[in-house]
């Protein structure tokens, strides 16, 4: 699998290319800015690019707006965006046209290593990684309206890691529960909260998303 | 002035420019009196001209005045308040422009001056006493001194013939002489009265220039208020760039490499395995060795972050934290602090980075081979000064030292700046003891 790293910490960026080396990704590119990441991308089209946030030359969200465009301009390269704190508000500009191929996490996520190398894969594959810290501002923030208040503690965590956007057998093996237990509960907090069934990891995502997040 | 040439300068202070111009100033000060004295009468004045010229007064029987004056005198009053103000307003602006020119002493304007205007205008009356007395014997002064000069010329009637005595003005009245030789006694009076001149003229100038002070000048309350603002703003802007700051430093430091050392850790613990004996023991060796130095790089970037918060050294004294900074500096630094009891907390640790930025300006841009770093107390506050024997040119007005001056502004502290091109610099900082 082909990544391009954009990380303007040249001690993270170096960690994070011998990570994904010995895991048996090839790294096409590791940059330090944004431009230097979009010039990266229409050489190479990897199949996933990790962006940081905050970059030079202004160090705010110069990162993000690169993640946008990358989305727009290769919908087929997947884009994780990394960074040292997670803004509700960033997620939501990211995942605004569609959930997928897309990921929004926290650094200190490639403190477990198999976690961040599941995260990174499911994103290359076009599927949806949101970091457990954005989901619980969303579902903190959704609580009253949402009907949130109606669900079991267990689905409640069958939901964070739904919007996380893990699959049920994802799900099943965080639970450490049957891929059969996880679909019982999928389906009873999807009627609890009168969302339309899908199977498709993505869907589920925005609709549960779009459902906490108003 | 030093003393031992005291005797000159006050026989040479009536012939020098600066004389002529406070007697000018004082003339028409003088003017100004009359004019402030003259402006009520005026109404009435022109009502008395009017009955006079129609020929009211040669009537028999005498004129009927007191409905005139029932007119006149509420006119008066009525003008006078209308116009009170703006005239005072006019002779504020008028006396400030005189001293500017003639004394070279500026008066803050107030923003509307108003009724304290015309304060000083009816102050103007008593104040123009001593200025009037100073202009008279100055004037005068100088024709008495020179009664001796034109005696000859016009006094050679000849003999026998009898003439009134020669008449001449001073401060305790008229002398009179029919000799020559009465002359000098003349001459000497107006040499007595120039050498005074200048001294009274002073006195009332001062005193002008106090009441102008007072009520044309801005309030001091209002002053200080402004004042108090500006450094108000000035503190806000720079706790939250100082937070900024720290986010920033926080950020790209310690966190970065907090991250590092996980993800170093992290891939140690896989390549040692869940159990058993591990699958890679030499790369987890060495990715341990990797997370072990982060770990110490993180300390030391904390360290020196938690100093630039707060030197902790700076909990024993402004002594101890001074001399330990000197220590660090590239340039030997000799450090003197001499304070009878400590500043508050917060003075100390202004003083400290202030002596701390002004170090690092003298390591950066002075050139110098030794600086000394003095604090000691200054009436009732302290006084911080950094003197080093480099190329000087140092700006107050650069980025570095106006922020300095912004920040200790902040509590009421100031810093003089004297940098000669080719050195050497001292810039002084004052501070007060408390906040």
């Amino acid at each position: 699998m082909r990544v391009v790293i954009a990380e303007d910490a040249a001690m993270m960026r170096e960690g994070l290319v011998r990570l994904l080396t010995d895991r048996g990704f090839e790294v096409c590119a590791a940059v330090a800015d944004a431009e230097a990441l979009r010039s990266a991308i229409a050489a190479t089209v990897p199949d996933v690019a990790i962006v940081d946030i905050r970059m030079p030359p202004t160090h705010t969200d110069e990162g993000l707006r690169a993640a946008i465009d990358i989305r727009r301009d290769h919908p087929g390269v997947g884009v994780l965006v990394f960074s040292q704190h997670v803004e509700t508000r960033y997620a939501t500009r990211l995942l605004a046209d569609r959930p997928s191929g897309v990921g929004y996490l926290l650094k200190d996520r490639v403190a477990d290593v198999a976690d961040f190398v599941d995260a990174l894969t499911r994103v290359a594959n076009g599927g949806t990684a949101l970091d457990p810290e954005v989901v619980g501002h969303l579902m903190r923030a959704g609580r009253d309206t949402t009907g949130l208040a109606s669900l079991t503690p267990r689905e409640r965590e069958v939901l964070a890691l739904m919007a996380e956007g893990r699959s049920n057998a994802g799900i099943a093996a965080a639970l450490v529960i049957t891929p059969g237990v996880v679909e019982k509960h999928v389906a009873n907090i999807f009627a609890k909260l009168g969302l339309p069934a899908s199977d498709n990891d993505n869907r589920r995502v925005l609709a549960v998303l779009r459902h906490v997040g108003g | 002035m030093t003393g031992d040439n005291e005797p000159m300068t006050a026989l040479r202070a009536p012939f020098t420019t600066p004389a002529l111009r406070r007697a000018v100033f004082c003339v028409a000060g003088v003017v100004t009196a009359v004019a402030v004295l003259a402006v009520p009468a005026i109404v009435p004045a022109s009502g008395v001209l009017i009955l006079w010229g129609t020929g009211a007064f040669s009537s028999r029987p005498a004129p009927v005045v007191a409905p005139v004056f029932l007119v006149l005198f509420p006119l008066t009053i009525v003008l006078l308040v209308v116009l009170a103000v703006p005239l005072g307003r006019a002779l504020g602006a008028a006396q400030r422009a005189l001293a500017d020119r003639l004394l070279g002493e500026q008066v803050a304007a107030a923003d509307r001056p108003g009724w304290r205007a015309v304060g000083y205008a009816l102050l103007k009356v008593p104040l123009a006493v001593p200025e009037g007395y100073g202009a008279f014997c100055y004037v005068f002064g100088l024709v008495n001194l020179s009664y001796p000069v034109w005696w000859p010329l016009f006094r050679n009637h000849p003999p026998g013939t009898v003439l009134g005595p020669v008449r001449a003005l001073t401060p305790f009245g008229t002398i009179a002489t029919r000799t020559f030789a009465g002359t000098f006694l003349i001459a000497a009076a107006g040499l007595a009265m120039l050498l005074v001149a200048p001294w009274l003229m002073r006195a009332g100038t001062t005193l002008d220039l106090a009441a102008m002070r007072r009520l044309l000048g801005p309030r001091r309350l209002a002053e200080r208020v402004r004042e108090l603002q500006a450094s108000r703003a000035r503190a806000i802007d720079d706790a939250a760039a100082m937070m900024r700051r720290l986010e920033r430093d926080l950020h790209d430091g310690a966190q970065v490499r907090l991250a590092t050392l996980a993800m170093n850790l992290g891939m140690a613990t896989e390549k040692l395995g869940a159990d058993g004996p591990p699958p890679d023991l030499a790369q987890a060796r060495e990715l341990v060795a990797l997370a072990h130095r982060g770990a110490k790089d993180a300390l030391a970037e904390l360290r020196d972050l938690v100093r630039g918060i707060h030197p902790p050294v700076l909990d024993n004294g402004l002594g101890d934290a001074l001399a330990t900074l000197g220590t660090s500096s590239a340039i030997p630094v000799a450090v003197t602090v001499e304070l009878p009891d400590r500043p508050a907390p917060a003075i100390e640790t202004i003083a400290y980075f202030c002596a701390a930025e002004l170090l690092a300006n003298a390591a950066k841009h002075s050139r110098a081979t030794r600086i000394e770093l003095a604090v000691v107390r200054s009436g009732a506050g302290l006084l911080l000064s950094v003197e080093d024997d480099g190329v000087g040119g140092a700006d107050p007005h650069g980025a570095g030292l106006s922020g300095l001056a912004g920040r200790i502004g902040v509590v009421d502290g100031r810093m003089r700046v004297r940098s000669p091109a080719g050195g050497p610099t001292r810039v002084e900082i004052e501070l007060p003891t408390h906040v």
